[in-house]
This record gives C-alpha cells, sequence and structure tokens, in this order.
C-alpha cells in the first residue's frame, strides 16, 4: 500500500514536472504575436505576409490538429496589429505584443529595416522573433539571439541570375548596377558585385538613388552612357517599377535586366504592360516550383505543411479575395511550419529552448528547404529566377526548377512598344 | 560626353519642375488666403493620380481628360471640406487647422485605400517619345509640362484680369481692409480652399503623366515634403513664387546630379538633395520671405 502510494506520488511528481518543463502547463493555445504592414509603404507585402501566415496557422489547427508540446496537441492563435509600415509603430507594438498581450513568441514585420527596428525590442525580452521578410544579412551581424530567418539572405538573390546569363551568353560582360540606398538592396549589390567579380564579369557602373526618389531621370542617364550588357537593379515595389518605366523612356537597352522586389508582384506587369515583358527577378518562391513531400523523403528530410495547391487555396480564403500569393505569402507560411517544427523539436514553449531546436531543424515544405545557421540566418533555401514571358511568370533558373526556358537577349523596349513579346528562341 | 548629359538633365529638370511647381501652387494659394498649412496636400495629389488611373484604365481615355475631372472633383471636395471643418478653423490656433489637414489627408488615404487596395499602380500610355539630341523625351512628358505652363498662365489672367481673382489677392494682402471694401470674405475663403485642392488634385494627374507609375495611396508624403520646399523657395502665400520655385527645385535636382558626378567617391544622386536644400538656405538667407513672397 505504502509503496503503491511512493510510486503513485512519483508519478505524479514525474508527471506534473514533465509539463511544467514544456512551459505548456494550461496552455490552452500557443499565441503568435506580428506587428504587420496593414498600411503604409509595404502594405501590399504585408497584405501578403498576413495571408501566409494565416493559412498556414489554418492548415496547422484543423489538418495538422494543433502543435503537439507535452503530449497534447495545442492550436495555434494569431494576433496581428498594424505597425503602418513605421519604425517606432513596431517597436511599440512588439512591447504591446509581449507586455499586455503576453503573446508565446513573435513574428517580425516585412521588410529589413523594420526587422532591424524591431529585433532590439524582442531581445530584451529574449522573444523569438521570426524574420519572415526581413533579407538583409545586418540583421545577423549585430549578435541577437532570437532572431531566426525564413526569407533568404540579401546578398543570395543575384548568384542565380548571374550564373545564369554566364552560361547563356559568356560574352555578356559589362553589368551596371543601379539600386536604392537602403539596407536590403545595398546588401542584394553586395552579394552580386562579390559573385560577378569571382564570375569574371566587369562592373562599369555603380550607382545608388535615396530613399523615396520620384525622378530617376538623371542616374538613368549616366547609366546610358555605360552601355551595359546587364543591368541589376531596385530596391522595393515602387521605385523597381520606376526604374523600368524611366529605362523605357530613355530607350536604355540592354541584354538582360533584372530588378528586385517588384518584378516579382503582379502590379507590376499590370502596371507596366510590355515595357515589364522580358525583366527577370529573383524570388524565394514561384508558383509551379517542384517541392513535395517525396521529394523531401529523397533528400532524407522531413516534410511539413500543405502542398502547393493547397497553400493556394488557404491564402486565397485567407484574404477573402482572389489575389494569387507570391513569394512575401510563401516564405510567411514557412516561418509558421518552422516555428510548429522548432516547438515540437523541444517539446516546450520555452523560447531559449524553441530557438535551440530551430538551430538545429532542417527540414523542407512548400516553400523548399529550411536551415539556419549559428546566427540565425536562413541557409537552406534556394532562390529561383522569374521573367515575365507574354504576360505570364515563367521560372527559368535554376534547371531543375524552371518552368520555361530563359528569353534571352532581351527586345529593345521600342520592340516591345511595337508589340514584340520576349518569347525564348 | 558631360556637357550632353548636363544639358540633358536640366532639359528633364525644366520639364519636371513645371510640373513640381503647378503642384506647389494650390499649396501657395490656400496658405496665402486663408493662412493654412495643408498637410494634407500630397494626399489630395494621390487623388488626381488616381483619377489619371481611372480614366486611363477604367474608361479607357487619354489621361489628357483626367485633368479637368479632376480639377472639377478637386473643386467639389475643396468646398465639402472647407464648409464642414476649414471654415470654422480659420480663426482658431494654427495646429488645429494643420491637425485638420492632416486627419483629411489620412481620410483619403485610407478611402481609396478601401477601393483601390494597398497595390501599387501604374498605367501604359505611350505616344511616342522625340529624341532631342541631348536627351530623349517620351511625349507624355511634354504633354504634362505643355499642361502646367497652360494651367499656371490661366491662374495668372484669372488673378490678374477678373474681378474674382482681384478680389482674392486683396484678401491676401489684407483681409479685413478687402471686407471693409465690401469683398465677401468668407465668399473668398471658400473659393480659395476650392481652387487650392482643385489645383492640387489636377496636378496629381500630370504628375502621372511624368511618372505614370508608384501609384498608391500613400504616395503623397514625398510630394507633401516636396511641394513645402517649393512653396518656401517661391514664397508662401505666393502661387506664381511657387511655380518659379518648381522650376528651380527641378533645375537644381537634376542638374546638379551631373555635376556630382564629376567628383570620384560621392553618390552623385544623393548629393543633390543635399544641394537642393543648400541653395534653399542660401536663398532665404538673402530673402527671408522667398523669392517672391512678401512680408
Amino acid at each position: 500500500m505504502k509503496k503503491n502510494m511512493v510510486m503513485a506520488i512519483l508519478g505524479f511528481t514525474a508527471l506534473f514536472g514533465l509539463v511544467f518543463a514544456t512551459g505548456a502547463f494550461g496552455a490552452s493555445k500557443i499565441v503568435i504575436g506580428n506587428p504587420e504592414c496593414l498600411s503604409g509603404g509595404f502594405a501590399k507585402a504585408g497584405e501578403q505576409a498576413v495571408g501566409g501566415i494565416k493559412a498556414c496557422v489554418k492548415w496547422v489547427n484543423e489538418t495538422y490538429g494543433g502543435v503537439k508540446v507535452g503530449g497534447k496537441k495545442i492550436p495555434l492563435e494569431y494576433k496581428l496589429y498594424d505597425c503602418e509600415s513605421k519604425k517606432e509603430a513596431v517597436t511599440s507594438l512588439i512591447e504591446r505584443l509581449i507586455t499586455v498581450d503576453k503573446v508565446d513568441f513573435l513574428f517580425a514585420p516585412y521588410s529589413s529595416p523594420l526587422t532591424l527596428a524591431g529585433a532590439p525590442v524582442a531581445e530584451k525580452y529574449k522573444k523569438l522573433f521570426m524574420d519572415h521578410g526581413g533579407a538583409s544579412d545586418r540583421i545577423f551581424q549585430q549578435g541577437f539571439k532570437y532572431v531566426v530567418q525564413t526569407i533568404g539572405p540579401g546578398t543570395s538573390y543575384h548568384l542565380g541570375t548571374l550564373d545564369m546569363i554566364r552560361k547563356i551568353d559568356p560574352k555578356a560582360n559589362k553589368l551596371a548596377l543601379v539600386y536604392k540606398d537602403a539596407e536590403f538592396s545595398r546588401d542584394v549589390m553586395r552579394g552580386a558585385e562579390k559573385h560577378a567579380q569571382t564570375v569574371g564579369y566587369n562592373i562599369v557602373f555603380k550607382r545608388t538613388y535615396p530613399e523615396g526618389a520620384a525622378d530617376l531621370t538623371p542616374i538613368l542617364s549616366d547609366l546610358k552612357g555605360h552601355n551595359p550588357d546587364i543591368v541589376l537593379g531596385g530596391g522595393h515595389e515602387p521605385d523597381g517599377m520606376l526604374l523600368a518605366r524611366q529605362m523605357a523612356d530613355l530607350d536604355i537597352n540592354a541584354k538582360a535586366i533584372s530588378i528586385i522586389v517588384s518584378v516579382t508582384l503582379p502590379s507590376f506587369y499590370e502596371g507596366l504592360k510590355n515595357i515589364a515583358d522580358g525583366i527577370l527577378g529573383p524570388s524565394h518562391w514561384e508558383y509551379g516550383v517542384t517541392y513535395s513531400e517525396a521529394g523531401a523523403k529523397k533528400l532524407g528530410l522531413p516534410w511539413i505543411g500543405p502542398g502547393q495547391d493547397e497553400f493556394v487555396k488557404l491564402f486565397k480564403e485567407a484574404v477573402g479575395k482572389d489575389l494569387t500569393p507570391e513569394y512575401h505569402s510563401a516564405e510567411a507560411g514557412a516561418a509558421v511550419l518552422a516555428l510548429v517544427k522548432g516547438i515540437e523539436m523541444a517539446d516546450s514553449l520555452d523560447n531559449d529552448k524553441v530557438r535551440a531546436a530551430l538551430g538545429k531543424l532542417h527540414f523542407m515544405s512548400f516553400y523548399g528547404g529550411w536551415d539556419v545557421d549559428d546566427t540565425g540566418l536562413q541557409v537552406g533555401h534556394s532562390m529561383v529566377d522569374m521573367q515575365w514571358q507574354g504576360g505570364k511568370r515563367i521560372i527559368v533558373w535554376p534547371p531543375e526548377a524552371a518552368t520555361g526556358k530563359p528569353c534571352y537577349p532581351l527586345p529593345t523596349f521600342s520592340q516591345k512598344a511595337k508589340g514584340t513579346l520576349c518569347i525564348p528562341k | 560626353m558631360f556637357g550632353i548629359q548636363l544639358a540633358g538633365n536640366l532639359l528633364q529638370g525644366l520639364v519636371l519642375g513645371a510640373v513640381y511647381g503647378m503642384a506647389t501652387m494650390g499649396l501657395s494659394l490656400i496658405f496665402g488666403v486663408l493662412k493654412v498649412v495643408n498637410v494634407g496636400h500630397g494626399a489630395f495629389m494621390m487623388v488626381g493620380a488616381f483619377v489619371a488611373l481611372w480614366v486611363f484604365n477604367g474608361l479607357g481615355l487619354s489621361p489628357i481628360w483626367a485633368i479637368p475631372a479632376a480639377f472639377v472633383l478637386g473643386m467639389a471636395l475643396g468646398f465639402i471640406f472647407f464648409h464642414t471643418s476649414m471654415k470654422r478653423l480659420i480663426k482658431a490656433p494654427e495646429l488645429a487647422s494643420l491637425l485638420a489637414t492632416f486627419a483629411l489627408g489620412i481620410l483619403l488615404e485610407e478611402t481609396v485605400k478601401l477601393i483601390y487596395g494597398a497595390d501599387f499602380h501604374g498605367y501604359n500610355w505611350i505616344v511616342g517619345k522625340v529624341s532631342m539630341g541631348i536627351t530623349v523625351m517620351p511625349m507624355s512628358k511634354i504633354y504634362a509640362f505643355v499642361g502646367s505652363i497652360l494651367i499656371a498662365l490661366i491662374l495668372y489672367f484669372w488673378f490678374t484680369k477678373t474681378r474674382g481673382g482681384t478680389a482674392l489677392t486683396c484678401v491676401v494682402e489684407d483681409s479685413e481692409g478687402a471686407r471693409v471694401c465690401g469683398i465677401n470674405v468668407g465668399r473668398a475663403y471658400a473659393l480659395s480652399f476650392s481652387l487650392g485642392i482643385g489645383l492640387t488634385v489636377a496636378s496629381g494627374v500630370l504628375l502621372t503623366m511624368f511618372i505614370p507609375v508608384g501609384i498608391s495611396p500613400y504616395m503623397g508624403g514625398v510630394y507633401t515634403l516636396k511641394a513645402f520646399v517649393i512653396a518656401v523657395l517661391g514664397g508662401l502665400g505666393s502661387p506664381y513664387g511657387a511655380f518659379f520655385g518648381g522650376l528651380i527645385f527641378g533645375l537644381l535636382e537634376n542638374g546638379s546630379y551631373s555635376l556630382f558626378a564629376l567628383i570620384p567617391g560621392l553618390e552623385p544622386f544623393a548629393m543633390t538633395r543635399f544641394f537642393s536644400f543648400l541653395i534653399l538656405l542660401l536663398i532665404l538667407l538673402i530673402k527671408p520671405t522667398g523669392l517672391l513672397g512678401t512680408k
């Protein structure tokens, strides 16, 4: 009798200790807090990110059955505030999410500057800060412990683009870099410049334009004089559109033009029509990529999450309209899946334990591979290059992910204005 | 090479400057008559940009047709906003009208966002180009330039040759004196606010003829800042001063690029802003009321 009693007490203590150790005692939900850009300059990308997060939260709760912690399945809850694309709003909303809403984990807002602004606050409270849209390498050079990236690093954006052009046309040598003087685009171009020198391109022009520049004519007139074969440029959405439009206005033609961020958005083609045709853009995810559970199995990686078509369906339900998801939504959704895997690996809601688990995590989802280094920088995800061809988005690089051939060289802007489409020969 | 690039940039700057100047005339007019600083200025320009987008993409018409449409819409908006809010705030502390125009701007941004969403839009109006040797000028920019000059001239003649315009000039000079002379100052206030907003909304159309992309509910902020600089440069309260201020600003912004590009290690585009503001400071030091402003 006495022995049974002792065993019961020991068993109860062990169970009690286990539940407390997981940090999931009494937890009926796991709350993710996110100050996201629903208005202001990054509202479009913010809308995509929110749709991606909601789609994957729904998948986790309804299809996956919740996050398994301490032997029970716990649903996710998503707490969202509009940060208005402003740094000061990001910092105060993160404080609010932690101290008032008592969220379990944090998601960063879209963009590098806003992620950089919010990270110190998350660090102060030792809260995991899932970075879905801050690509700048500088975020991971600050010694932050709790920032974990899903979007790839900025320095990797144009590596594939340069490799592709080198393979198609080894004679194309004159490279021009014209980009926004901002954290993210500086990183992208630093990576491109370094890779270009390694591969053997000759950089004939390298200039920046300031944030908020309304007219790029002076810098483009300067560019025209250098007669480049390849132009890499841009920053975010509006200036990327402006760059393409004013290159067309000034008849600046190149064999290949690749512009970051804006090219991957449907509004780029809707606003520019034939001018957009043939312009390339590096992308973290495009509809049509071939990541699958079977593919993950072949690579020996665990798989989690919806398939590509299921994600698109969930995304459209989440945003409540027939909006096409692009990479900003996919990377945000994949960050949810990474967090779920991290919590389950740690079997705890303790942010330190989950952070440690994420450091060891390597998995695949509809978004592709996921793995981070010691600083939290994403190293397991490969980018693709997309190109507008006759109004359609075609993945042209790398060959194993391509849905079509690249169109090279580009028709001139005058030819495009007369109706020539950029269709590969 | 340098000379060609400089001349080309100056020409492009002149065209852009005319649009900037036209875009600032409404701001200066409202300040001149009502002493109200319209910090929602850029949001009203944004409304004009969306009118151009709607006329081109929705109706399939040339954006030139959007200029009168935007002007009428702007006049109507100005009339409504004046009678619902600004009228009560003319004699209130300056901060009250400042906040009211700020609120109007946000109201407009969020209303347009409800209709068009947060996307960046653009339209592709291709009407040919003129190769000028020193630069290539799209015809759409030339239309924007000519439109800006014409509107500025019409406004000039209206102010100097008509009774209504002369009455407004009197109110700018001395509102109490104008009242004593029998001018209906209340009506002058309503007219100048409506006219100022009408001009600002119409300038949004002209701006998109120059830059037909990046049209979004939040596009106005950058133009509000530019308009304030241009208005101060030209002399706050002087619509013509604002127009000339715009021309100078456009020339400085574009022209100085070529000069700074000669200096190794400098990012010339970033320096153009530094240079523009330096010139603004120098002008204000020499003539604190701005180029055409009076005490």
